[in-house]
Protein backbone atom coordinates (compact mmCIF):
# COMPACT_ATOMS: atom_id res chain seq x y z
CA UNK A 1 0.00 0.00 0.00
CA UNK A 2 1.66 3.60 -0.90
CA UNK A 3 0.88 7.09 0.16
CA UNK A 4 -0.07 9.01 -3.17
CA UNK A 5 1.87 12.20 -3.41
CA UNK A 6 -1.57 14.47 -3.22
CA UNK A 7 -3.87 12.49 -1.32
CA UNK A 8 -4.95 14.10 1.73
CA UNK A 9 -2.60 12.66 4.37
CA UNK A 10 0.73 13.23 1.93
CA UNK A 11 -0.84 17.15 1.22
CA UNK A 12 -1.19 17.52 4.94
CA UNK A 13 2.74 16.26 5.83
CA UNK A 14 4.12 18.87 2.98
CA UNK A 15 1.88 21.20 4.61
CA UNK A 16 3.05 20.57 8.07
CA UNK A 17 7.05 19.89 6.67
CA UNK A 18 6.70 23.47 4.74
CA UNK A 19 5.38 25.38 7.99
CA UNK A 20 7.88 23.49 10.53
CA UNK A 21 10.47 25.00 7.94
CA UNK A 22 8.96 28.34 8.28
CA UNK A 23 8.30 28.62 11.80
CA UNK A 24 12.30 27.32 12.68
CA UNK A 25 13.04 30.27 10.46
CA UNK A 26 11.25 33.01 11.90
CA UNK A 27 12.22 31.51 15.73
CA UNK A 28 15.86 30.86 14.97
CA UNK A 29 18.01 33.79 16.18
CA UNK A 30 18.27 36.30 13.82
CA UNK A 31 19.98 39.67 13.36
CA UNK A 32 16.33 41.36 11.45
CA UNK A 33 13.95 39.30 13.66
CA UNK A 34 11.35 41.37 14.94
CA UNK A 35 8.26 40.51 17.60
CA UNK A 36 6.06 40.37 15.03
CA UNK A 37 7.90 37.72 13.17
CA UNK A 38 8.47 36.01 16.37
CA UNK A 39 4.83 35.85 16.38
CA UNK A 40 3.93 34.26 13.28
CA UNK A 41 6.46 31.72 14.40
CA UNK A 42 4.80 30.68 17.53
CA UNK A 43 1.55 30.40 15.09
CA UNK A 44 3.32 28.61 12.84
CA UNK A 45 5.32 26.39 14.77
CA UNK A 46 1.47 25.34 16.82
CA UNK A 47 -0.36 24.91 13.06
CA UNK A 48 2.56 22.84 12.29
CA UNK A 49 2.45 20.49 15.17
CA UNK A 50 -1.36 19.77 15.09
CA UNK A 51 -0.85 19.04 11.49
CA UNK A 52 1.87 16.46 12.21
CA UNK A 53 -0.59 15.22 14.37
CA UNK A 54 -3.56 14.81 11.86
CA UNK A 55 -1.30 13.66 9.46
CA UNK A 56 -0.21 10.84 11.56
CA UNK A 57 -3.81 10.27 12.08
CA UNK A 58 -4.96 10.01 8.77
CA UNK A 59 -1.82 7.54 8.38
CA UNK A 60 -3.20 5.68 11.42
CA UNK A 61 0.04 5.89 13.79
CA UNK A 62 -1.03 8.16 16.34
CA UNK A 63 -2.98 6.44 19.10
CA UNK A 64 -5.40 7.63 21.49
CA UNK A 65 -3.18 7.37 24.92
CA UNK A 66 -3.26 10.41 26.71
CA UNK A 67 -0.58 9.98 28.73
CA UNK A 68 1.85 9.12 26.05
CA UNK A 69 0.85 12.43 24.02
CA UNK A 70 1.42 14.95 26.94
CA UNK A 71 4.86 13.62 27.34
CA UNK A 72 5.98 13.49 23.77
CA UNK A 73 4.46 16.65 22.89
CA UNK A 74 6.12 18.16 26.05
CA UNK A 75 9.75 16.66 25.05
CA UNK A 76 9.44 17.80 21.42
CA UNK A 77 7.83 21.20 22.44
CA UNK A 78 10.55 21.90 25.18
CA UNK A 79 13.33 20.38 22.82
CA UNK A 80 12.47 23.04 20.21
CA UNK A 81 12.74 25.85 22.72
CA UNK A 82 16.22 24.20 23.65
CA UNK A 83 17.75 25.43 20.13
CA UNK A 84 15.11 28.44 19.66
CA UNK A 85 15.90 30.35 22.89
CA UNK A 86 18.71 32.73 22.84
CA UNK A 87 20.18 33.20 25.96
CA UNK A 88 21.98 29.38 26.62
CA UNK A 89 21.02 29.58 30.54
CA UNK A 90 17.45 29.44 29.41
CA UNK A 91 18.21 26.81 26.61
CA UNK A 92 19.98 24.10 29.46
CA UNK A 93 16.70 24.94 31.30
CA UNK A 94 14.42 23.71 28.51
CA UNK A 95 16.72 20.99 27.58
CA UNK A 96 16.02 19.93 31.24
CA UNK A 97 12.52 19.96 31.02
CA UNK A 98 12.34 17.76 27.22
CA UNK A 99 14.64 15.32 29.45
CA UNK A 100 11.50 14.98 31.64
CA UNK A 101 9.92 14.68 28.76
CA UNK A 102 12.14 12.32 27.17
CA UNK A 103 11.75 9.82 30.43
CA UNK A 104 8.12 9.66 30.42
CA UNK A 105 7.85 8.44 27.00
CA UNK A 106 10.38 5.66 27.70
CA UNK A 107 8.34 4.51 31.02
CA UNK A 108 5.60 4.98 28.58
CA UNK A 109 7.56 2.07 26.31
CA UNK A 110 7.92 0.11 29.61
CA UNK A 111 11.67 0.95 29.86
CA UNK A 112 11.61 1.62 33.57
CA UNK A 113 14.87 1.72 33.97
CA UNK A 114 16.04 3.83 31.05
CA UNK A 115 13.71 6.73 31.98
CA UNK A 116 15.21 6.84 35.33
CA UNK A 117 18.63 6.43 34.06
CA UNK A 118 17.91 8.83 31.80
CA UNK A 119 16.89 11.80 34.92
CA UNK A 120 19.91 10.74 36.97
CA UNK A 121 22.61 10.70 34.64
CA UNK A 122 21.21 13.75 32.72
CA UNK A 123 20.43 15.44 35.64
CA UNK A 124 23.87 15.48 36.98
CA UNK A 125 25.63 16.29 33.13
CA UNK A 126 22.59 18.91 33.12
CA UNK A 127 23.99 20.35 36.30
CA UNK A 128 27.78 20.39 34.92
CA UNK A 129 26.81 22.29 31.96
CA UNK A 130 24.51 25.02 33.83
CA UNK A 131 27.68 25.64 35.94
CA UNK A 132 29.88 25.82 32.74
CA UNK A 133 27.19 28.08 31.50
CA UNK A 134 27.30 30.10 34.40
CA UNK A 135 31.21 30.31 34.42
CA UNK A 136 31.41 31.54 30.78
CA UNK A 137 28.36 33.48 29.99
CA UNK A 138 28.99 37.05 29.70
CA UNK A 139 27.35 38.86 32.34
CA UNK A 140 26.00 41.98 30.11
CA UNK A 141 23.13 40.95 28.24
CA UNK A 142 23.84 38.50 25.40
CA UNK A 143 26.92 37.54 22.97
CA UNK A 144 26.75 38.15 19.50
CA UNK A 145 27.19 34.92 18.62
CA UNK A 146 23.95 33.98 20.45
CA UNK A 147 21.80 36.69 18.68
CA UNK A 148 23.11 35.61 14.65
CA UNK A 149 22.41 31.90 14.22
CA UNK A 150 24.30 30.73 11.26
CA UNK A 151 22.41 30.40 7.89
CA UNK A 152 19.09 29.96 9.81
CA UNK A 153 17.03 29.42 6.71
CA UNK A 154 19.10 26.46 4.81
CA UNK A 155 19.25 24.45 8.40
CA UNK A 156 15.34 25.21 9.09
CA UNK A 157 14.80 23.66 5.61
CA UNK A 158 17.30 20.75 5.88
CA UNK A 159 15.53 19.61 8.96
CA UNK A 160 12.28 20.22 8.13
CA UNK A 161 12.99 17.77 4.69
CA UNK A 162 14.36 15.33 7.05
CA UNK A 163 11.76 15.35 9.43
CA UNK A 164 8.96 15.05 6.51
CA UNK A 165 10.74 12.22 5.20
CA UNK A 166 11.39 10.24 8.42
CA UNK A 167 7.63 10.35 8.90
CA UNK A 168 6.71 9.79 5.49
CA UNK A 169 8.52 6.16 5.92
CA UNK A 170 6.83 5.63 9.24
CA UNK A 171 3.55 6.49 8.01
CA UNK A 172 3.86 3.72 5.09
CA UNK A 173 5.17 1.64 7.73
CA UNK A 174 2.09 1.89 9.49
CA UNK A 175 -0.10 1.49 6.55
CA UNK A 176 1.79 -1.92 5.59
CA UNK A 177 -0.93 -4.25 6.74
CA UNK A 178 1.09 -7.19 7.78
CA UNK A 179 2.77 -4.74 9.85
CA UNK A 180 0.51 -3.54 12.03
CA UNK A 181 -1.91 -6.43 12.67
CA UNK A 182 -0.15 -9.60 12.68
CA UNK A 183 3.50 -7.67 14.13
CA UNK A 184 6.46 -9.83 14.51
CA UNK A 185 5.58 -10.29 18.21
CA UNK A 186 2.04 -11.09 17.75
CA UNK A 187 3.07 -14.12 14.15
CA UNK A 188 5.76 -15.13 17.55
CA UNK A 189 3.09 -15.52 20.29
CA UNK A 190 0.55 -17.38 17.90
CA UNK A 191 2.67 -19.54 17.63
CA UNK A 192 3.98 -20.53 20.94
CA UNK A 193 1.56 -19.62 23.38
CA UNK A 194 3.68 -20.28 26.12
CA UNK A 195 5.26 -16.86 25.52
CA UNK A 196 2.29 -14.81 25.82
CA UNK A 197 4.26 -13.26 28.92
CA UNK A 198 6.29 -10.08 27.37
CA UNK A 199 9.65 -10.42 28.90
CA UNK A 200 10.31 -6.89 29.42
CA UNK A 201 7.11 -5.94 31.08
CA UNK A 202 7.80 -8.39 33.87
CA UNK A 203 8.18 -6.62 37.68
CA UNK A 204 11.68 -7.58 37.14
CA UNK A 205 12.46 -5.85 34.35
CA UNK A 206 15.43 -3.73 36.42
CA UNK A 207 17.03 -8.00 37.11
CA UNK A 208 16.70 -9.12 34.03
CA UNK A 209 18.03 -5.99 31.91
CA UNK A 210 21.08 -6.44 33.98
CA UNK A 211 21.42 -10.01 33.50
CA UNK A 212 21.21 -9.57 29.78
CA UNK A 213 23.22 -6.87 30.44
CA UNK A 214 26.21 -8.48 32.36
CA UNK A 215 25.60 -12.02 30.85
CA UNK A 216 25.27 -11.69 27.15
CA UNK A 217 27.09 -7.90 26.63
CA UNK A 218 29.73 -8.49 29.28
CA UNK A 219 32.54 -7.80 26.74
CA UNK A 220 30.67 -4.81 25.75
CA UNK A 221 30.76 -3.74 29.12
CA UNK A 222 34.54 -3.81 29.83
CA UNK A 223 34.84 -1.65 26.30
CA UNK A 224 32.53 0.29 27.74
CA UNK A 225 34.89 0.38 30.79
CA UNK A 226 37.78 0.81 28.45
CA UNK A 227 36.03 4.30 26.72
CA UNK A 228 35.01 5.69 29.90
CA UNK A 229 38.89 5.48 30.83
CA UNK A 230 40.31 6.48 27.65
CA UNK A 231 38.66 9.64 27.48
CA UNK A 232 39.10 10.51 31.71
CA UNK A 233 43.10 10.02 30.62
CA UNK A 234 42.45 11.70 27.33
CA UNK A 235 40.62 14.91 29.24
CA UNK A 236 43.22 15.06 31.45
CA UNK A 237 45.82 15.01 29.53
CA UNK A 238 44.49 17.97 27.19
CA UNK A 239 43.34 19.90 29.98
CA UNK A 240 47.02 19.47 31.54
CA UNK A 241 48.66 20.16 28.46
CA UNK A 242 46.88 23.44 28.30
CA UNK A 243 47.95 24.88 31.44
CA UNK A 244 51.42 23.25 31.26
CA UNK A 245 52.30 25.19 28.08
CA UNK A 246 50.24 28.43 29.22
CA UNK A 247 52.36 28.85 32.47
CA UNK A 248 55.73 27.98 30.19
CA UNK A 249 54.79 30.89 28.30
CA UNK A 250 54.10 32.89 31.31
CA UNK A 251 57.02 31.93 32.90
CA UNK A 252 60.05 32.73 29.76
CA UNK A 253 58.08 36.13 29.77
CA UNK A 254 55.96 35.46 26.77
CA UNK A 255 58.66 33.82 24.69
CA UNK A 256 57.27 30.62 23.05
CA UNK A 257 59.91 27.90 23.76
CA UNK A 258 59.98 26.54 20.08
CA UNK B 1 -3.19 1.61 22.21
CA UNK B 2 -1.38 -1.39 20.19
CA UNK B 3 1.92 -2.48 19.83
CA UNK B 4 2.44 -1.21 16.46
CA UNK B 5 0.86 2.17 16.76
CA UNK B 6 3.03 2.73 19.76
CA UNK B 7 5.98 1.97 18.13
CA UNK B 8 4.67 4.54 15.36
CA UNK B 9 4.26 7.45 17.77
CA UNK B 10 7.48 7.04 19.64
CA UNK B 11 8.99 6.73 16.20
CA UNK B 12 7.21 9.82 15.54
CA UNK B 13 8.76 11.64 18.53
CA UNK B 14 12.53 10.29 18.09
CA UNK B 15 12.34 11.87 14.94
CA UNK B 16 11.41 14.58 16.15
CA UNK B 17 13.39 15.25 18.72
CA UNK B 18 16.48 14.20 15.84
CA UNK B 19 15.31 16.61 13.63
CA UNK B 20 15.19 19.67 15.75
CA UNK B 21 18.79 19.04 17.36
CA UNK B 22 19.98 18.42 14.00
CA UNK B 23 18.94 22.07 13.50
CA UNK B 24 20.11 23.09 16.22
CA UNK B 25 23.38 21.53 15.53
CA UNK B 26 23.47 23.16 12.27
CA UNK B 27 22.86 26.90 12.79
CA UNK B 28 23.54 27.68 16.85
CA UNK B 29 26.60 29.20 17.10
CA UNK B 30 27.52 29.10 20.94
CA UNK B 31 29.24 26.13 21.63
CA UNK B 32 27.37 25.11 24.80
CA UNK B 33 24.00 24.91 23.07
CA UNK B 34 25.54 23.07 19.77
CA UNK B 35 26.49 20.29 22.88
CA UNK B 36 22.73 20.46 23.99
CA UNK B 37 21.55 20.35 20.27
CA UNK B 38 24.30 17.10 20.20
CA UNK B 39 22.11 15.40 23.30
CA UNK B 40 18.92 15.88 21.64
CA UNK B 41 19.77 13.77 18.53
CA UNK B 42 20.82 11.11 20.95
CA UNK B 43 17.72 11.45 23.13
CA UNK B 44 15.71 10.81 19.64
CA UNK B 45 17.66 7.81 18.89
CA UNK B 46 17.00 6.25 22.47
CA UNK B 47 13.42 6.86 21.66
CA UNK B 48 13.36 4.97 19.04
CA UNK B 49 15.76 2.68 19.91
CA UNK B 50 13.42 2.01 22.79
CA UNK B 51 10.44 1.80 20.59
CA UNK B 52 11.78 -1.33 18.56
CA UNK B 53 13.06 -2.53 21.71
CA UNK B 54 9.35 -2.97 22.86
CA UNK B 55 8.00 -3.44 19.80
CA UNK B 56 10.53 -6.87 19.29
CA UNK B 57 10.30 -7.59 22.96
CA UNK B 58 13.99 -7.87 23.06
CA UNK B 59 16.38 -6.42 25.07
CA UNK B 60 19.13 -5.52 22.76
CA UNK B 61 17.64 -1.65 22.29
CA UNK B 62 17.82 -0.98 26.09
CA UNK B 63 21.48 -2.28 25.83
CA UNK B 64 22.43 -0.09 23.31
CA UNK B 65 20.74 2.92 24.97
CA UNK B 66 23.03 2.54 27.82
CA UNK B 67 25.93 2.10 25.58
CA UNK B 68 24.28 5.67 23.76
CA UNK B 69 24.59 7.24 27.88
CA UNK B 70 27.79 6.30 28.29
CA UNK B 71 29.46 7.31 24.66
CA UNK B 72 27.67 10.69 25.31
CA UNK B 73 29.79 10.82 29.02
CA UNK B 74 32.83 10.63 27.11
CA UNK B 75 31.99 12.57 24.33
CA UNK B 76 30.86 15.70 27.04
CA UNK B 77 34.47 15.26 28.86
CA UNK B 78 36.21 15.50 25.56
CA UNK B 79 34.21 18.13 23.98
CA UNK B 80 33.77 20.34 27.10
CA UNK B 81 37.68 20.07 27.33
CA UNK B 82 37.88 21.84 23.74
CA UNK B 83 35.48 24.27 24.86
CA UNK B 84 37.07 25.21 27.96
CA UNK B 85 40.71 25.69 25.74
CA UNK B 86 39.15 27.35 23.08
CA UNK B 87 37.56 29.47 25.45
CA UNK B 88 40.47 30.22 27.61
CA UNK B 89 42.41 30.92 23.77
CA UNK B 90 39.51 33.34 22.64
CA UNK B 91 37.44 34.89 25.38
CA UNK B 92 34.67 33.56 23.57
CA UNK B 93 32.06 30.60 22.94
CA UNK B 94 31.22 31.39 19.12
CA UNK B 95 32.09 27.89 17.00
CA UNK B 96 33.88 30.11 14.52
CA UNK B 97 36.56 30.24 17.40
CA UNK B 98 37.43 26.63 16.87
CA UNK B 99 40.42 27.37 14.04
CA UNK B 100 42.21 29.25 16.93
CA UNK B 101 43.31 25.61 18.37
CA UNK B 102 46.44 24.58 17.16
CA UNK B 103 50.40 25.08 17.20
CA UNK B 104 51.61 28.48 16.84
CA UNK B 105 54.26 26.56 14.68
CA UNK B 106 51.42 25.38 12.15
CA UNK B 107 49.85 27.38 9.43
CA UNK B 108 46.86 29.53 10.35
CA UNK B 109 43.95 27.54 8.77
CA UNK B 110 40.91 30.06 8.03
CA UNK B 111 37.61 28.08 8.08
CA UNK B 112 35.79 31.73 7.81
CA UNK B 113 36.48 34.58 9.28
CA UNK B 114 34.92 35.30 12.36
CA UNK B 115 31.57 37.07 11.88
CA UNK B 116 31.01 40.96 11.81
CA UNK B 117 28.52 41.97 13.89
CA UNK B 118 25.12 42.98 12.28
CA UNK B 119 22.39 44.16 15.40
CA UNK B 120 19.84 46.33 15.46
CA UNK B 121 20.66 49.95 15.87
CA UNK B 122 20.53 50.54 19.73
CA UNK B 123 17.50 52.42 20.44
CA UNK B 124 18.73 55.10 23.36
CA UNK B 125 16.37 57.03 25.77
CA UNK B 126 15.16 60.36 25.76
CA UNK B 127 16.56 61.97 28.11
CA UNK B 128 16.83 65.11 29.03
CA UNK B 129 20.37 66.93 28.67
CA UNK B 130 22.40 67.39 31.91
CA UNK B 131 25.90 67.61 31.89
CA UNK B 132 28.45 66.11 29.79
CA UNK B 133 27.69 63.46 27.73
CA UNK B 134 29.59 59.64 28.76
CA UNK B 135 31.77 58.26 26.43
CA UNK B 136 30.24 55.62 25.01
CA UNK B 137 31.72 52.03 25.52
CA UNK B 138 31.72 50.58 21.73
CA UNK B 139 32.29 46.65 23.77
CA UNK B 140 29.29 47.09 25.72
CA UNK B 141 27.51 48.67 22.76
CA UNK B 142 27.80 45.31 20.96
CA UNK B 143 26.43 42.84 23.63
CA UNK B 144 22.53 44.96 23.65
CA UNK B 145 20.34 44.47 22.05
CA UNK B 146 17.36 47.04 23.20
CA UNK B 147 17.86 49.49 25.90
Amino acid sequence: MRIPPFSSPGLLLAGAVTLTALALWLLLPRSSSTRAARGVGYVFGTVALVAFIMSGRRMGCIGDEVVFSIVSIVAVVSGAATILTRSPVYSAIWFALSLAGVSGVLLVLGAQFLGVATIVVYAGAILVMFLFVLMLAQPSGLAPYDRVSNEPFLSAVSGAVLLGLLSLVIGRMSLNENFSESSAFAGFVANNPALLERQLLQDDHVARLGSQMFGRHLVSVEVAGVLLLVSLIGSIAIVSRNTESQSKTLLRGGLRDE
Amino acid sequence: MNEASLLNNALLVGAMLFSLGLVGMLTRRNLIVMFLSAELMLQGISVSLAAWSRFHDDWGGHILVIFVLTVAACEAAIALVYVLGVFGRTGILDVAAWQSLGNDSMEKQVDRELPSVDTLSPQWPRLTPAGVQPEIDQNELLEREHI
